[in-house]
């Protein structure tokens, strides 16, 4: 490569300038929002927000289109520019990955440039819109005169341009709510964590039950003197059945029977029960240096106290398996009169009426025993359109990938 | 099981290093060359067969913990080694692509894990699989991209010029960023079905979105033509960043809250 000595801003404007801009960027966001004494960028809802970005594209296109032979808008479109937001913009994401985001204390300077919640502050917002401009300016030299050759860059670009935009510009048009509801019981108020008051919803929600099933549970050996399990939960006997052995510093344990839902019967000896009341009960036969002995353990219920083997001071004890899922029969009302029963699970949403409807939580101190389910309905109208550009991006690196293959012989 | 971990671990190093060493002799001897090649393919082979059997084993991807992770790479990097030979002709990116494996393995060994069958309800997605493969074949191209860059960067200080050696870096990398990008979308898209919501800011998403940024600038300074010679250092040094999200981010301030800490249980 030739080196040129080149004056600052003597054209052809390169790196340093599109440094130097993007740094102004920076700069001026920071101060904006210092101003703003932190309060972020101004929350446009529809169809205020989507109205700007129509404007603001078609200002981006028209510029491009009208003076593409000018030597500022080539370089406010090329790549010395485009690199400079990158590198700006992975700054700043730099500082969202390390710095805590959310809570700070007021009238911090944290608080104060707003770096605790970076990604809907000034400085990201400028930094996004030059970077949009840039990506703009372009695609608009790509898309006019159209050509098949271009679909590539067309497709990946485009793609970009739309989902990026529409995540940032729609984020102020998402919502999103937590509706608890009990067992018999219908909720038609959300709430969210930026307000105190609850959210009339556009439909009711009846929660018909709520299930949980877990994972077999855990065997562990615990100081009741020294509140210290004395096994670390890495060495656990995971998924208690029957025929399990286990040996820890001299102990030797054996699962001789296990039920998954059971209760001690009017003899004392624990009998199979339904699911709603029963809970794991294992017998085990334990030897460390004495004889051995057998002992039922069990790990207990919102109910019943939990069962555990003494071995002298120590204790065996037997602790509930992790969820394994969890679900909530629902049966929603909408407003105009709509209806629908379903049931609800982790990664099994449901739609309604624009909203999707989420299982998110439950009562985690009852367990399966659980009479309470949160349910998380979310609206974001933005979304088709941030899909659709995911989905062009993708076809454009399909298209990447398959020309990437085709060329990479070594020249 | 069939075959545990450490006879598994060992006996795909033995195959490795036998390979390595029949393959470097195999410049003397040409009839060595596909001895040298199976057996080292061999290595690969057992552990992707132990992967196989332990899937079955625990009736769940073995894709959930960090050390289940790093058997995957262990057998997916050194076939991305042969990959480069074949394509390319580059005979001696498969042994680092070897020692890396060696090294993941070794991880392994010195911290077992305990057999855990369970799968959180949010992972128990037809998405886990596409998201974690693609970004584990991903990370994979990005990593011999580096070592192939790294390598470049040492002829470069002895001033050789390698330009088959930068070919393969670059497309290593076009092809890795092409899975990165899928890695992130089909994130996106799970995390949809999953949170609710596609993108939260998330510091893992943070750091993949950077990692991502990283390898778009280095696609975007070789198209504006910088100099590829100096790129070699951009693609040696991103892959920091790439190792800060798969590794690091568990430890970072930022990251109590994260969907993505993985369990170390």
């Amino acid at each position: 490569m030739v080196v040129v000595r080149r004056r600052w801003f003597q054209a052809p404007w390169e790196f340093r300038e599109a440094f130097l801009v993007t740094a102004m960027v920076i700069v001026a966001g920071f101060f904006v929002e210092y101003l703003g004494a932190g309060g972020g960028i101004p929350l446009l809802h529809l169809p205020v927000n989507a109205i700007a970005l129509v404007i603001f594209a078609l200002m981006v296109l028209g510029a491009g289109l009208a003076f593409r032979n000018s030597a500022v808008v080539q370089w406010l479109g090329g790549i010395p520019l485009g690199l400079a937001l990158i590198f700006a913009i992975a700054v700043l994401s730099l500082i969202g990955g390390i710095v805590p985001q959310g809570d700070a204390v007021a009238g911090s300077l944290s608080a104060m440039l707003r770096i605790n919640q970076i990604f809907s502050s000034w400085p990201f917002f400028l930094t996004v819109l030059f970077f949009l401009a840039n990506l703009g300016l372009g695609l608009s030299w790509k898309l006019f005169p159209f050509s098949m050759k271009n679909l590539q860059f067309i497709l990946f670009h485009a793609g970009f341009w739309l989902a990026l935009s529409c995540g940032i510009f729609g984020s102020t048009d998402l919502q999103r709510f937590v509706v608890p509801i009990e067992i018999g019981k219908a909720n038609n108020l959300g709430y969210s964590m930026n307000s105190d008051t609850p959210q009339q919803l556009p439909f009711s929600i009846f929660l018909q039950n709520f299930s949980l099933e877990e994972y077999p549970p855990q065997l562990l050996l615990y100081d009741p003197q020294n509140d210290k399990l004395l096994v670390e939960r890495s060495q656990a006997i995971i998924q208690v059945r029957k025929g399990v052995t286990a040996s820890w510093k001299g102990v030797e344990v054996e699962v001789v029977d296990y039920l998954s839902y059971a209760l001690r019967g009017s003899d004392g000896e624990p009998q199979a029960a339904d699911r709603k009341a029963g809970m794991p009960f294992a017998k085990v036969r334990i030897s460390s240096g004495g004889a051995p002995f057998e002992a039922w353990i069990s790990t207990g219920s919102p109910m019943l106290k939990p069962e555990a083997a003494d071995l002298g001071g120590i204790l065996l004890i037997m602790v509930p398996g992790s969820p394994k899922s969890f679900n909530s029969a629902v049966s929603i009302q909408g407003e105009n009169g709509e209806q629908k029963t379903a049931t609800l699970g982790v990664n099994q949403p449901l739609s309604f009426s624009g909203w999707k409807l989420y299982q998110m939580g439950y009562d985690e101190k009852m367990g399966k025993w659980s009479q309470l389910s949160l349910i998380e309905v979310i609206r974001d109208p933005w979304l088709p359109a941030v899909y659709l550009g995911l989905f062009m991006i993708m076809a454009g690196n399909i298209l990447f990938f398959w020309n990437g293959i085709k060329h990479s012989e070594v020249a | 099981m069939v075959i545990d971990f450490n006879t598994a671990a060992i006996l795909a190093m033995v195959c490795w290093t036998i390979g390595s060493l029949l393959d470097l002799l195999s410049r003397k001897s040409a009839a060595l060359k596909l001895p040298a090649f199976l057996i080292a393919f061999g290595g690969t082979m057992v552990m992707v067969a132990y992967i196989a059997i332990y899937w079955s084993f625990l009736g769940r991807p073995p894709l959930r913990t960090l050390g289940e992770t790093r058997l995957w790479y262990a057998a997916l990097i050194p076939l991305a080694g042969f990959l480069v030979e074949y394509r390319w002709k580059i005979s001696w990116l498969k042994y680092y692509c070897m020692a890396l494996a060696g090294f993941f393995l070794v991880i392994n060994l010195l911290h077992p894990e305990v057999f855990d069958k369970t799968l959180m309800p949010a992972l128990q997605s037809p998405w886990f699989i596409p998201h974690v493969v693609v970004y584990l074949v991903g990370y994979v191209l990005l990593a011999a991209s580096s070592v192939a860059a790294l390598h470049n960067v040492s002829l470069q200080l002895r001033s050789k010029k390698n330009d088959a050696g930068e070919t393969a870096a670059h497309y290593l990398a076009l092809l890795g960023f092409v899975l990165l990008t899928f890695g992130l979308i089909f994130g996106a898209l799970w995390a949809k079905e999953a949170w609710g919501h596609y993108w939260t800011w998330d510091p893992k998403e943070t750091w993949a979105f950077l990692s991502w940024l990283a390898y778009l600038g280095y696609l975007h300074a070789f198209r504006y033509k910088i100099d590829r010679g100096k790129l070699q250092w951009y693609l040696a040094l991103s892959f920091i960043v790439l190792l800060v999200c798969w590794f690091g981010v568990n430890y970072l301030p930022s990251a109590q809250n994260s969907v993505h800490t993985y369990t170390q249980s």
